[in-house]
């Protein structure tokens, strides 16, 4: 697992492999965050949180063990100033990855909720032109003269 | 299938979303929580400034105002496909 630096008349002192594998896969955490924008083919969007909070601490178990050797081992291991320093940036966004991931799932059950094969209430709401539109009207035929067979209501969290 | 958006935002911010994004779909408000607190998606104190808005969901409905397919994330990350929806919408007679 380490490579070896060798150099005349002085002491060998091994890359501290640990710490790059630690860095590397700390990146890959910060990238996987980018993969919802993909769209990945199903299952993936569904464990894809728990990748974003695996990834980071395996990343910062790597970086432990490369510190502690550089610590432990000076004369062997190198990597104590940037391998601290690292280490440091992957425990930030260890505990950013975590507060993202409570905030992201906590969304209230929503129990009450028309459920499949059940009958939704009637609303009449604006919509974009101020204009009073009920669900019954939404169901009717459009400029093409095309009557939907079924509406998608999308509900989201706005202020956007 | 007639996609409709509905969320909090007033009129005037949906308008210049979907002229922003270019959006086609039909947006409509919701500001005072009636339609979404009926539908029992009311996220207390999870908009900016700890106002209420309304949690992701998706319902396909019928006709006949029957849910034929629904969808509740479990992470605001995680969204549905439209293929699952749009698979479902054409058994739809």
């Amino acid at each position: 697992m380490a490579d070896t630096q060798t150099a005349p008349g002085t002491q060998r002192r091994r890359i501290n492999s640990a710490l790059w594998y630690g860095f590397l896969i700390t990146l890959l955490g910060i990238a996987a965050e980018f993969l919802y924008f993909l769209r990945p083919p199903e299952p993936i969007p569904h464990i894809l949180p728990w990748i974003n909070l695996a990834v980071p601490v395996v990343g910062v178990i790597f970086l432990f063990i490369g510190v502690w050797r550089a610590f432990g081992q000076p004369a062997v291991y190198t990597g104590k100033i940037w391998g601290s320093a690292v280490t440091v940036l992957a425990l930030l966004l260890l505990a950013g990855n975590v507060v993202l991931f409570r905030h992201t799932r906590d969304v209230p059950r929503s129990a009450g909720a028309p459920q499949v094969g059940q009958r939704v209430p009637e609303f009449i709401l604006p919509d974009s032109s101020a204009q009073p539109t009920s669900l019954a009207q939404l169901f009717a035929a459009s400029a093409d003269g095309s009557q939907p067979k079924a509406v998608l209501l999308v509900f989201y969290r706005g202020y956007w | 299938m007639r996609p409709v958006a509905i969320s909090v935002d007033p009129p005037e911010v949906s308008a210049n979303l979907r002229r922003k994004a270019r959006f086609t779909l039909t947006f409509l408000s919701d500001p005072n929580l009636e339609v979404i607190r009926r539908y029992d998606l009311v996220h207390v104190a999870a908009g900016p400034d700890g106002h209420d808005i309304s949690r992701p969901a998706e319902f396909l409905i019928d006709r006949s105002n029957t849910v034929r397919w629904e969808n509740f994330t479990e992470d605001v990350r995680v969204r549905p496909r439209a293929q699952e929806m749009l698979a479902v919408a054409r058994n739809i007679q």
